[in-house]
């Protein structure tokens, strides 16, 4: 035997003892997982307040364990509830996280629902900084608070949610600043800007507040104007636009789109013509009842079975019956019942009142054509190197320059190449997108009695 | 205490059943030992000397054999877990981080055991070069050994694809996109591999079944030859061995009046022939044990890799939101680099070239002098090219690894280029 072999012998000594504290040493860091800590100390709690032999008997039986909501439909697994084990038990409102109560979750049942579609962060991970989405690698850290909102906006129209505020501003100023002229969503609007379908999942709040404020301080060279409103207006919109995640949701996530609620009753009271026989505030037909303060003289039970069949609640009347979806009864219901509030009143269109230029002016707001243009056409917003003093042009005297055909014809086609004002310097970034295949022939007459009527009475333009 | 027990076990019809020889005490014993035993069969009864001195191989062979070995074990705990379809691989590696147990651990050790394993195959070719071990009559062992490092790289680049996040999707389209370069099958072999354009659900499957199946099989049976050829061609190679003849086989040169064990038809010289006797020593327990020591640093070193730095996992696939600069793995940074300056020369002319000069090296290389000894004086010209040659490599790893930045411009790896945040989400 080779005598050199025992000095190996401390050698074999320290290496088995190391590979085997080694592999003990892992076993421990994985054994140790903070979310322990966490269930052992809701177990404690919960023996703690255990007032009846039965309590206690849970409390001993329940077991340290992952916790997860299985979501194949949103494509998810949320382990929150791992640490957060007590989100259901309302004996725990008001605790410090994690082991706090979540409350108003009856509409949003969480075995439906989970945590993360609305709140964010990376729901199969069991680590705080890892679930919180604050590391590296995790494009979606959970949501501040103060946006929370715009998780409604995931699922439900912007216009419907009772109870986001902040989510429906944030959709006006949206409207107002004219985003859609330029950006396209859901397939409608321009081609200028990228698409917006998923930009809520890909951009910070941060960024989108400094985006709105000054576009050129995040994107060098993005020919988008700033955006003018009050700080809280900007913090809205991007609300808004963060709720733009393109998520994946299901058909029945899908259904919420439209909030049975007073806002959505009021669209259909609008579109299906309500107003043609009934009158509310004094406008309208005078077929039907006023239906001012119908409220008092039906309970909510009457109307809901009238929408659904008028002659089984009221025979003989003259009222067609319009085959609504339980929704949509439900919706309609709702706007009713609100006619008590004569704000509600005030808003109403009355679609015989509303002429060619009114709906135009809708149009002018639906394309975000006042993106670039102004509002009411006034133009001002800036477009370097144009040669109409680099500016986009205001339209209020477009009825000097056009025929009603010319002017139509230019809108479906556009104009791709703005003269320069000096042909060395880039060409002006903006530019008019041609809308032939979004716009629909009625909206486009309407668009250009709007835009002819811009002309100021009694001026003439002086060239 | 213990070894009473041991013993008296061994005394028992069972322990002699298994055993059969039992721990050795006599020289006779030791020979039977390593004759008997499946496991240390692959190694002769008595081995020269110079064999167990650690600066004749550095051991390099054999880690490379033992993370092989470490990493077909951790990769069968792994494949219970990962399920090779896009929708779930990504989401599998959370599940390894977060709930399986020592999941990440497992994970760790498999990812950087491959990196290591590419890492001293390479050195184990450069030794063997560099020891002139490839000479005659271990020619073909070293063609068998190049095969097993292109064999590694492959197992190596077919796992990369498997956690399907940022980083494996755009490293597998880079790589893919450099087989692409080759004339005329390029395009063809790219769509094979992928099974596909672009890198995909069949591309995933194909990865995995090449991965888990295909290359592993291979390999075992690459490492079988090139293990069986060593003790074939007669041990590790060293100066002065007794010049083999490549005698012919043929039966007419046997007498016909014998039967023969395959033992005595082995060609060439054993370690024992024309050997004087005391520069020979037993397998075991003198080889056997410090193969043993080298497994357990092997082993203690690819754990504390894994237990202070977990194995990379980036957002989640996206196809069409490309990393700036997307790379290939490190080991085929080079190739990158080259591909940055010409698509053909990068990714087919230099590739093509240096496999054919690796497996022609020992037929071409007709110099019998140096073998078994470190840098030969009497082999400057081939120590020259061979280093020459593996300066370049490393140097083009560096600098497409740590010196290229966004659009592939160069940059300084303590000041990197900040990636402007582009207009398009």
């Amino acid at each position: 035997m080779d005598p050199n072999l025992r000095k190996f012998y401390p050698w074999f000594a320290a290496l088995s003892l190391l590979v085997g504290g080694l592999v003990l040493g892992a076993y421990c860091k994985d054994q140790f997982r903070e979310w322990k800590d966490w269930q052992r100390k809701y177990l404690h709690d919960e023996m703690a307040r255990a007032a009846t032999a039965e309590q206690r008997a849970d409390a001993a039986r329940a077991r340290i364990e992952i916790r997860q909501i299985l979501l194949p439909e949103l494509e998810r697994v949320d382990r929150c509830t791992t640490c957060h084990v007590s989100v259901e038990d309302p004996s725990y409102a008001g605790l410090p996280q994690p082991l706090a109560y979540h409350p108003n979750h009856d509409r949003h049942p969480f075995s439906k629902f989970g945590c993360t579609i609305c709140h964010q962060g990376q729901g199969s991970a069991t680590t705080r900084e890892a679930a919180h989405g604050r590391v590296e690698h995790w494009d979606r850290p959970m949501l501040e608070m103060n946006y929370i909102q715009s998780a409604c906006g995931k699922c439900h129209l912007p216009t419907d949610v009772p109870d986001a505020p902040k989510l429906t501003r944030g959709h006006e100023v949206f409207v107002e600043a004219g985003c859609i002229g330029c950006h396209k969503l859901n397939g409608v609007g321009g081609v200028i800007g990228p698409e917006l379908d998923k930009v809520g999942a890909n951009r910070s709040p941060e960024w989108l507040l400094k985006h709105f404020k000054n576009p050129a301080a995040v994107t060098p060279g993005s020919a988008m104007p700033p955006i003018k409103a009050s700080d809280a207006d900007l913090e809205a919109l991007t609300l808004y636009v963060l709720s733009f995640t393109g998520e994946p949701l299901s058909a029945y996530y899908v259904s919420m789109k439209t909030i049975p609620g007073p806002s959505a009753g009021r669209r259909l009271f609008e579109e299906k013509g309500c107003l043609g026989c009934h009158s509310v505030g004094g406008k309208g037909g005078a077929i039907g009842p006023s239906l001012d303060e119908v409220a008092k003289r039906h309970d909510p039970k009457w109307i809901f079975e009238h929408f659904k069949n008028p002659q089984a609640v009221s025979p003989g009347t003259v009222m067609p019956q319009f085959n609504f979806t339980e929704q949509e009864t439900r919706a309609l219901t709702e706007f009713l019942l609100s006619l008590a509030d004569t704000n509600v009143v005030g808003f109403l269109k009355v679609p015989s009142a509303v002429g060619p230029i009114e709906r135009g002016q809708a149009v002018f707001r639906k394309y975000g054509c006042l993106g670039c243009h102004g509002p009411d056409g006034q133009g001002g917003v800036p477009n370097p190197n144009a040669k109409t003093a680099q500016q986009v042009p205001g339209l209020k005297f477009v009825s000097e320059g056009y025929t009603k055909e010319e002017l139509k014809k230019r809108i479906l086609n556009g104009q791709r190449e703005i003269p320069a004002m000096d042909p060395t310097k880039p060409a002006p970034p903006l530019y008019m997108p041609p809308w032939h295949d979004k716009i629909t022939q009625g909206e486009l007459n309407d668009l250009v009695e709007y835009l002819f009527g811009l002309m100021p009475k009694g001026e003439k333009l002086e060239f | 205490m213990l070894t009473q027990a041991w013993k008296s076990f061994l005394r028992t019809r069972v322990g002699r059943s298994v055993f059969r020889v039992g721990l050795p005490s006599t020289n006779l014993e030791r020979a039977q030992a390593a004759i008997s035993s499946f496991f240390l069969h692959l190694q002769p009864a008595k081995v020269n000397r110079r064999v167990v001195e650690f600066r004749t191989t550095l051991g390099l062979g054999l880690i490379s054999l033992y993370l092989f070995l470490i990493l077909v074990g951790t990769g069968v705990l792994l494949m219970f877990y990962y399920v090779p379809a896009t929708e779930h691989a990504y989401q599998n590696m959370k599940d390894l981080e977060f709930v399986v147990t020592a999941g990440q651990v497992l994970r760790n050790m498999h990812r950087w055991a491959a990196h290591m394993m590419v890492l001293f195959v390479a050195l184990h070719l450069c030794r063997v070069f560099y020891t002139g071990a490839y000479k005659p009559p271990r020619e073909f062992n070293w063609v068998v050994g190049v095969m097993l490092f292109l064999l590694t790289l492959a197992l190596s680049f077919t796992g990369y694809l498997l956690p399907w996040d940022q980083l494996a999707y755009w490293a597998i389209t880079v790589g893919t996109s450099i087989a692409g370069y080759a004339p005329l099958i390029g395009q063809k072999l790219k769509f094979l591999f992928l099974g596909g354009h672009v890198v995909g659900q069949s591309a995933l499957i194909r990865f995995y079944v090449l991965h888990v199946i295909v290359l592993p099989l291979a390999a075992i049976l690459f490492i079988a030859v090139h293990l069986w050829r060593v003790r074939k061609d007669g041990g590790l190679a060293r100066p002065h061995e007794p010049q083999v003849t490549s005698e012919n086989l043929s039966t007419a040169q046997l007498p016909l009046t014998k039967t023969y064990g395959l033992m005595e038809l082995a060609r060439g010289s054993t370690p024992a022939v024309g050997i004087d006797p005391e520069d020979e020593i037993f397998t075991w327990p003198n080889l056997a044990f410090r193969e043993l020591l080298l497994f357990l640093a092997t082993l203690a070193v690819l754990l504390i890799l894994a237990i202070c730095w977990n194995a990379p996992l980036e957002q989640i696939a996206n196809p069409v939101h490309p990393p700036n600069p997307a790379k290939a793995p490190w080991y085929f940074l080079g190739l990158q680099e080259l591909v940055a300056y010409s698509a053909f020369w990068g990714g087919v002319v230099v590739p093509g070239l240096l496999v054919t000069a690796l497996v022609a090296l020992p037929y071409a290389d007709r110099k019998r002098q140096g073998i078994g000894v470190w840098f030969s004086r009497e082999r400057k010209v081939a120590l020259t090219i061979f280093t020459l040659c593996l300066v370049v490599a490393v140097v083009l790893t560096v600098i497409g690894t740590a010196f290229r930045g966004p659009n592939w411009s160069f940059q300084w790896p303590w000041k990197p280029v900040p990636v402007h945040e582009t207009g398009t989400p």
